[in-house]
Order: structure tokens, then sequence, then C-alpha cells
């Protein structure tokens, strides 16, 4: 039973979309945020921006840009964790965040060597500020503060290269032993998280890739953002040309990753209505007085302060099927429901929402 | 519904058919004559027009990871020019899936073929292409650079494993076709070859590049697809490509076989820059090996972006980006690589590239067997066709263009000498009826009862760049979708696939691959109707067998 509540009190689903719409209607600047959803959602979303001319942004777009960032100012040499698992004799693991919850390297790479290819012989090692405890023998380690990273990089794309370096607050010999190792790989993966570098650290560390290309092969895994948010670009870049923080004020697509900033927006009251999908379980965030807020969310995923228009959305892959993307293979999956359920999809609510505003030109 | 076009010159050669006349449409496909005196629900007048079916575009990257990855490597080349056209969403966006749609569309195209899904991505290529409106489209499904494949074959399977297996992911992916792109490239750059030929070995698979491609087409061909094996030859941009295009076509032994975007093969190395068009060499192969069909390339100035699963080319030629970014994927079998590229009328070699491919639709002397393409994006743009046309057509207006080139490029070509100007029959031949032959699409690429209403009007223009870029009328199943050159309204068009009969044997067999190697269930890669959003995303197409 889909379950939906105006002004923090139950009501019926075909209320709440027609009081959401009435809302989206009368708005000048609608931003539509959150965006943790599958693709179905991601497509409606996007539709629906359109047709408010609003804004669109995922909550993961700050991690998911610095690497963008670099993918378009200077290119990017890249792999799925599965074939570096299946292929890499040499893994480089940048950064503490890799071995957070669901990224766990060790299970997506097979750090015990147990998931390598037939191809591969043996399997080293080289971490720079790791985040585990998990060691294996032989591996190079570089212990450092996450703000040394940068530093560290820096000094070990120019040792590979031949040159000194003044002090990085890091013995020389523990960045040589890295560059010893990386220099003897085969087929060598480097894997980082935006989350613990800035887009010149990750463009200093895909130039290390590319360095290292020269004499034997090298590439790289930018370990996904949560709630979808590759998945999102993928449909955001097919739909528009363009990566999330798009909007569509003036009719057509424009990108401007600070001007359609979500979170630079409601500070500032510049959106003045707010759509927030989370079908993921993600926390919302805390929302600025006054700006009325339509909540697509699933499970506990409730805002702070009570929303103008709440539904209950169901999650992809659990009460309805779906398309996200896997990381694991770096594709897009289709997902079965494994709890079907009546809960609305995000791609439902906002059709019902889109049906229910006055001229709708909808492309499905 | 009966709709009439009236009094166009009707030009379908697959008919055999170059007349003054009207066609007939009812529910969807194009009917014989009523007797005289019926009155059409609908007719529109096309007296001093040229009426031709729908267009066919057999091979234009248009969807999937890597054309979506090389937009978004490349925001600053297609900002939004205009604010949104009302009857169309999206479609003002500069480079989406529904600029796309009717970008084609209003050219008079009605169904494209997207040649190079890896199988891993069928699902996103899918998803994207059920985003293209108006024209219907499908898919190719890259093998050649695959474990499974080169397992097999490592294996000497002597069985039907290889057919049954290409019958498998040509379903799974939902594909009209299967491609190869450098066959075993990619495997042999991931163990850190940078040249391979075609009789290279893969390394730990040790089989060759031409046992690849003979295994491939031998498969394709037993199992009765329509639309031979597509090959993306090795070697592709250097000088002396010729040789790796020249020994495909002789290895190809009388068996139909397609060769994509042949231009990018036509080197020779002669001449004082060891540079020089050999499309002279490679059109009289050509001519001589019947079975052997082949799709242009044809390279126009400008800036575009190289698109491509041949990740080794594309390794070679980082250092040719322009601007300097590029993208490498070396994902699970063949990857894909994003090069950006500016082709310019100033430089010797671009300029031989230009005329190479003009030479190869002018020396390729049979209209069936060479094709339309410029290989979209990686030569041109598809939306540079018009001018490519035009060029075919006029040979003054070639020479105007060869005067203001490098003349050093114009002397290692034979462009300059050759008179041949292409007939509308003979463009309606290369973008209609034969497209829809080597697919195997029986009621596409004509005018004669029963096929599919697609139909393209045209206004009869001295300028045949005007004339094609934009169409008078559009039809896409009976149903005006382009007016005057602007699209009128969306509608959702169908991806074509074949599901060639296979022992089942083979998906117990590839479950148990999928969870060894991946661990994972191999529905991952299949492609269900339901994940599409569409009704009736799939149209299924007969094979021989």
């Amino acid at each position: 039973m889909a379950r939906a509540w105006i002004g923090g009190k139950p009501a019926a689903l075909e209320r709440a979309l027609t009081e959401a719409a009435g809302l989206l209607a009368v708005a000048r600047c609608p931003l539509i945020a959150g965006l943790g959803t599958d693709i179905a959602g991601a497509r409606a979303a996007i539709r629906l921006a359109e047709q408010t001319g609003g804004v669109i942004d995922h909550m993961n777009s700050d991690t998911l840009l610095r690497d963008l960032a670099v993918l378009r100012e200077a290119g990017m040499m890249m792999t799925t964790p599965n074939e570096a698992r299946l292929r890499a004799d040499t893994l480089l693991l940048v950064g503490p965040s890799l071995e957070k919850d669901a990224s766990d390297p060790s299970r997506w790479l097979g750090l015990d060597s147990s998931g390598k290819g037939d191809a591969v012989e043996k399997r080293s090692l080289a971490r720079l500020c790791p985040g585990g405890a998990v060691t294996i023998p032989g591996e190079a380690v570089v212990n450092c503060g996450v703000d040394r990273l940068p530093v560290v990089l820096a000094a070990l794309r120019a040792r590979l290269r031949g040159r000194r370096v003044a002090t990085t607050g890091v013995p020389a010999k523990t960045i040589d032993d890295v560059a010893t190792l990386l220099k003897a790989a085969r087929f060598g993966v480097a894997m980082w998280s935006a989350a613990d570098l800035d887009a010149p650290a990750i463009e200093m560390l895909c130039g290390i890739v590319a360095d290292l290309n020269a004499e034997t092969r090298f590439t790289g895994i930018a370990l996904p953002p949560a709630n979808n948010a590759i998945g999102v670009l993928q449909a955001c870049g097919w739909m528009t040309g363009f990566p999330m923080r798009t909007g569509f004020g003036r009719g057509h697509p424009e990108h401007d990753p600070w001007l359609h900033d979500g979170a630079r927006m409601m500070a500032t009251g510049e959106a003045d209505c707010v759509v927030w999908i989370s079908a993921y379980g993600a926390a919302a965030p805390r929302w600025p007085d006054g700006t009325p807020v339509i909540a697509l969310t699933a499970g506990e995923a409730v805002p702070a302060a009570g929303p103008a228009v709440q539904i209950e959305v169901g999650r992809p892959g659990l009460d309805h099927d779906g398309v996200e993307h896997c990381p694991m293979l770096g594709t897009l999956l289709a997902v079965a429901a494994t709890q079907p359920s009546e809960t609305t999809s995000v791609a439902d609510a906002i059709g019902g929402i889109l049906a229910a505003m006055p001229g709708t030109q909808v492309p499905a | 519904m009966k709709t009439r076009i009236a009094g166009g010159r009707v030009i379908d050669p697959a008919n055999g058919r170059d007349e003054i006349g009207d066609i007939w449409i009812s529910d969807g496909r194009i009917i014989e004559a009523p007797p005289p005196g019926t009155t059409p629900d609908a007719s529109y007048d096309a007296a001093g027009k040229i009426v031709m079916a729908g267009a066919i575009d057999i091979h234009s990257h248009i969807a999937g990871w890597n054309v979506n990855t090389a937009r978004l490597l490349l925001p600053e080349f297609h900002r939004a020019a205009a604010a949104r056209p009302a009857a169309t969403p999206l479609s003002n966006a500069g480079w989406s899936t529904f600029a796309t749609g009717c970008l084609y569309a209003q050219m008079g195209f009605t169904t494209v073929v997207e040649p190079a899904v890896s199988p891993h991505y069928a699902l996103h290529a899918h998803l994207e292409l059920a985003d293209i409106p108006i024209i219907d489209k499908a898919t190719l499904a890259v093998l050649g650079n695959d474990d499974f494949l080169l397992g097999l074959m490592r294996e000497r399977d002597s069985g039907s494993a290889v057919e049954d297996y290409v019958a498998w992911t040509l379903d799974a992916t939902r594909s009209l076709g299967v491609k190869v792109v450098n066959a075993g490239g990619s495997l042999a750059l991931k163990a850190n070859v940078r040249q391979f030929a075609f009789d290279d070995v893969v390394p730990h698979y040790g089989v060759s590049s031409r046992e690849i491609v003979k295994t491939l087409q031998r498969a394709t061909h037993a199992l009765g697809v329509p639309h031979p094996l597509h090959v993306h030859c090795n070697n592709l941009g250097m000088a002396g490509s010729d040789a790796s295009a020249l020994t495909t076509i002789a290895a190809a032994e009388g068996l139909p076989l397609h060769l994509a975007h042949l231009q990018f093969y036509g080197y020779g190395k002669e001449g004082a820059r060891g540079f020089s068009s050999a499309a002279p060499r490679l059109a009289e192969a050509v001519n001589a090996a019947k079975s052997v069909t082949i799709d242009v390339g044809q390279v126009m100035f400008g800036q575009t972006v190289t698109i491509s699963l041949d990740t080794l080319r594309q390794f070679n030629s980082r250092g040719h980006a322009r601007p300097r970014k590029w993208v490498l994927l070396e994902g699970d079998a063949n990857g894909a690589g994003i090069v950006p590229y500016d082709y310019r009328a100033s430089d010797f070699y671009n300029a031989v590239q230009w005329a190479a491919g003009l030479e190869l639709f002018l020396l390729i002397d049979d209209p069936w067997r060479v094709f339309f393409t410029t290989d979209h994006p990686n030569g041109a743009p598809f939306t540079t066709y018009p001018d490519i046309f035009a060029l075919l057509m006029d040979r003054d207006l070639r020479a105007q263009q060869i005067a203001a080139l490098p003349p050093d490029a114009m002397a290692v070509t034979t462009l300059p000498a050759i008179t041949r100007e292409y007939t509308l029959t003979e463009i309606a031949t290369m973008t209609r009826a034969a497209p829809a032959r080597l697919l195997g699409l029986t009621d596409r690429g004509h005018l004669g009862a029963g096929a599919i209403g697609d139909v393209a009007v045209y206004a009869d223009e001295r300028d045949r760049a005007k004339m094609f870029r934009a169409a008078a009328l559009v039809f896409k199943d009976g149903e005006l979708v382009v007016r005057e050159g602007a699209v009128t309204g969306y509608r959702w068009g169908r991806a074509l696939t074949v599901r060639p009969a296979r022992d089942r044997a083979i998906d117990q067999r590839m479950t148990r691959y999928y969870e060894d190697r991946y661990g994972l269930s191999d529905a991952f890669l299949k492609v269900p109707d339901r994940a599409i959003g569409r009704p009736e995303p799939f149209e299924l197409v007969r094979c021989a067998r």
C-alpha cells in the first residue's frame, strides 16, 4: 500500500501527487535533488526538471564531479573492479575510504589473490594512506595523513620519472619502494576514492597511471559514489549531454557545477521548491525553513523538518524491478525485486506528478 | 487510415522503379495503389519532389557507454543552442539521444545501427536507444576479444559450441548481428603488445587474429544471421594499413564478410611523406571479391571525437588527441577508447583521408556493396551526410574543394582525375535498398507493397546538400514525423534483433562460466523487455536457419 503525507498528515497518494504538482507549478526555480534512484527514476526526474524549468543535482555530486573534473580536463584510463580482480598483477590502493563500507577492496579485487585469472602468477600490493589493518606479505605501504596524499602522489610521480624530490614528510625509501613495485607491474591497477582526494590529486594519480604506460600497462578505478550516482550520471548524460548540476531555467540544459549545486541553492534560498529523491535510504539534509519540500523517500529516509508532501517510494531491486549501475562490473544491470511490494516507484510517483501538472510535454 | 503521397518521382531501386507516381500507406505499411477514385484519409502533394524509402544507416555510433563518455569528456563541444521547441522535449540539448533521433529523421533516415556494443554494456546501449525518438535502431554485439570465445578456441573446441555461444550472445544482448573489432587486439594490449596484425597470436590464448575472424565469420554464416560478420580490421589508421584490409578481404574466401569504415585502411606508404591514398588498390580488391561488402567511414573536416572499441588503436593514438584529453577503458573483453580529433583541411594527412574516402565511393563500381557511413562520429558527425551526397553527385563541387586542399596531398590520390557522379538511383541503392538487404530487413529500404511505411520526400533541389539536409516530408510507420525539415512530434521506435536457433546446453554452460568468473548470474548481461521502459521495444528479424 502506497503511503503519502501532506503537511505531515496521512493522505491518499492521488491527493499527494496533485498537491506536489501544485507546488511545482507555481515554483520559479525548483530543485530536483537527492536523485538516489534507479534509471527509470532518474529519467523521470530529468523530465520533471525540464518540464518545470528546474535544476537536477545528486546527493553524491561532490565526489562524482571531482572525478569527472579530471576526466574532462585531462582524460583518464580506467578498468572495472572485476577486470582488475581477474587480470591485475599489481594493485595501488590510495586513501582510507576504499576500505570502508561496501567498497571493501578485499572483496572487490580479491586481495588474497583468490579471484585472479589464470594469466596472473602472483599479485603485488602497494597502499598509500591505508584505512584498514589487513596486510599482505611483501606489500609496500606509505603511512601518512589523508592531507599528505597530494604531496606523496607528486613525489611518487617525480620518482617514477627519475626526478629528485624534496622532503615529503615520508621517508624517501618508502616512496621509492612503491615506485619500484609499480614499475615491475605487467598489468597494474590504481584505485582511489574521490572522497579522499581533490581533483588536482586525482589528476596527479591519473598522471602516474598514464606515465607508467610508457613502458608497461597500468590503469585505474575510481570508486563509484553511492546512491546509483554513476547510473544517474549515465541517464543524465544521454538525455541532456551533461552530468548532474544541470538546469533548465532558460529552456535548454545548462551544466554549471557551482550555479546548480543543490546545497548552495538551498542555503541561499535560490530554490523555491525542492523535490528530494532518496530511494536507497540515504538520509536527507537539513532543509532551510520556508522552502516547500516534496520528499520521495524509501524506508526511514524521512527529512528532518516536515516536508510539505511526502510519498513513500520503493527500493529498486527490493520492492520493484529496476536498472542500476553495478560497481563490480562498471555497467548498468537489471535488478529484480526480491521482496515485491505495492510501494510506488520514483518513476511512477514523478509520472503521477507530471500527469497532474497542466500542459505537460512528456517524451514517453 | 489510408495515406497517399501523390505525384512525386518515386525512386525505388529494390523494385526497379523510377517514375512519377503515388505511394499509398495503410496501417503503417505500404500498399498497392487502390482502385482509381479511392479517397485517401490524408494526401500529401509530392509533385516535383523525390520520393524514396526511409534511409538506413548501417554503422553509426549513437548510443552506449562509449558515446555517453564522449559526451561527458567534451561538454564544451555541445552546448545547447536554442530554447526548447514545444513539441519535442530535450531535442535541443546539443548532443542527446533526443537530438540524435530528430537530426536523423530530418534527413529522412528511419533505421540506424549502433555497431559497437560490448555484451556487458548491451542494457545500457538499449536504454539509450530507447530514448532516441522516431527512428528504429539495432545493435551489433562485439565478440573476438572475449575470454569465453578465445577460451573455446584455445581448447580447439570442435563442436558447435562457438555457434551456440554466438547465438546465445545475440539473444542475451538483443542484437541484430556480430562485429569483431581488431580481433584479439584488445587482449593483446592488456599483455602490453603495441602492434598487432592479422596473423599475430594473442598472448596466453595462442590463437591468431585471423583464426578469430574466420571462426566468427563461419559461425555467423552457419547460424543464418542475415548480416555477415562485421569486421573492424587490425592496424586502423596507419600508413600501410591497406595491407591489413587486403589480407582481410582475401580471407573472406567467398563467404560473406563486411569490412567497416574501409577508408581508415586506405593508406599506403608512397610519396615524400610516406603516406598516400591506397584507396584505388582497395577498391580494386573489393570489386573483385563479390562476397565482400564495405562501408566507407568518410572523413569530413572539422572537430569531432573518435569513439572505438579498438583500444589498441586508441591507446596508440592518444598523443594525437585534439584537444589533449582522452579516455581508455580496459573493460571486460574489448573496452573502449575515446580520443577527440580535429580534421583540418590544411593538414596533409587529413586531406589524404578525405580524398581516400571519396575515392572508395567512386571507384567501387557496385552501389549494392559500398555503404554510406562516416563511422559517426569517427570520420565526421552524421549531420555531414548531405554534404557528402553532394560531393558524390557533383564533380565540379569536388574540384572546387580539391583546389582548396594541400596540393601535395591531392598528388598522392587519384581523386582529382575521377569524373564519376552518383545518380539519385545510386544514392537510393546505397542508403536504402542495399542496407536493407545487407541486414536482412525484407520490409525496409523499398517502397513495394508490404514494406514498412518509412518514406522520405525531398525537394528536387540543385543544391543536393540542402535537399538531403531537410526532407520535405518524412513518414515513419506511415505516420508523418517531419515536415519541411522540422520534426512534428515524437514517436518511439523499436530495436531490431535476431534470435538464431541454438543448443540450449550453452545456457547452462554460460551460467556456470559467469558464476565461476564473475561470481554473478549471467542474467546481468541479458536485456529484458521490462528493463527498457517502453512498450514493445524489440522487433525480431528472421534468420535464414
